[in-house]
């Protein structure tokens, strides 16, 4: 996806419209104390005793690319290729913002391909390619 | 699956350690630094935090215990019975016989 300078400011509005009104700006500061640090690692998914509001029940069925990335991140360990354990520590290491910001299995499909090309299993250019290609088949069948 | 000889027994008293984590864990929070009794010990399995970095069969295993701990020890205001207990899942690294670690 091409970004213009105009595009990259509505991505960083949208990106900083997720954060609180009143926050501690963060931008790369030279020094930071050992609490901070220590904050800053914090394994995103250990909730445990951490405040937070009821959340609505609601039932969702899992839509078809949801299952497909369930069984296609299954198929991958089965093949040994991955962990659940790593796909966990994966999701972590995405950082608080895409971690809370995506939804459950486009988390895990991100890791996914992210754990694919570490490893050099798939290239980011065939990636991108299959995604262009698949765009474009979708489009056509709206249109 | 691996046999191996764990170091503590159903019944014994151990202590959560309080332990400088690196990149990733799966013990919570929570448990650090807190007293509980093993009540069951699970199959050995590959270190999490190494799992966690991809490593699998090849790599070093430890012994699980499933650990107790009274939920007033966990929570200073837990307003519930006295009775409550939560149960969860420790690799045998991150535990100490009771009363030795800084508490």
């Amino acid at each position: 996806m091409a970004t213009t300078s105009t595009q990259y400011d509505q991505l960083q509005r949208q990106a900083s419209n997720l954060s609180p009104a009143d926050r501690l700006p963060l931008d790369s500061p030279y020094e930071i104390s050992n609490e901070l640090y220590d904050a800053l690692r914090k394994v995103l998914h250990d909730v445990g005793g951490q405040p937070d509001t009821p959340v609505p029940f609601t039932e969702k069925g899992e839509e078809d690319w949801e299952m497909n990335t369930y069984l296609t991140c299954e198929c991958l360990g089965w093949r040994g290729v991955w962990n659940s354990e790593e796909r966990r520590r994966r999701e972590n290491d995405l950082g608080a913002t895409q971690y809370f910001g995506l939804p459950y299995y486009a988390r895990w499909i991100t890791v996914a391909a992210k754990a694919l090309v570490d490893r050099g299993l798939i290239t980011t250019d065939e990636l991108g390619q299959k995604i262009d290609e698949v765009r474009t088949r979708l489009e056509r069948k709206r249109s | 699956m691996k046999t191996m000889t764990p170091r503590f027994q159903v019944g014994d008293r151990v202590t959560v350690r309080d332990a400088t984590t690196m990149f990733h864990t799966r013990t919570q929070g929570f448990t650090r630094g807190q007293t509980g009794t093993v009540v069951e010990h699970r199959p050995a399995w590959i270190v999490p935090e190494d799992e966690a970095f991809g490593i699998m069969e090849n790599g070093r295993y430890t012994p699980f215990y499933v650990v107790r701990f009274k939920q007033t020890d966990l929570w200073p205001d837990y307003t519930g019975f006295e009775v409550d207990t939560l149960e969860t899942e420790c690799s045998e690294m991150w535990l100490e016989p009771a009363g030795k670690g800084k508490k």
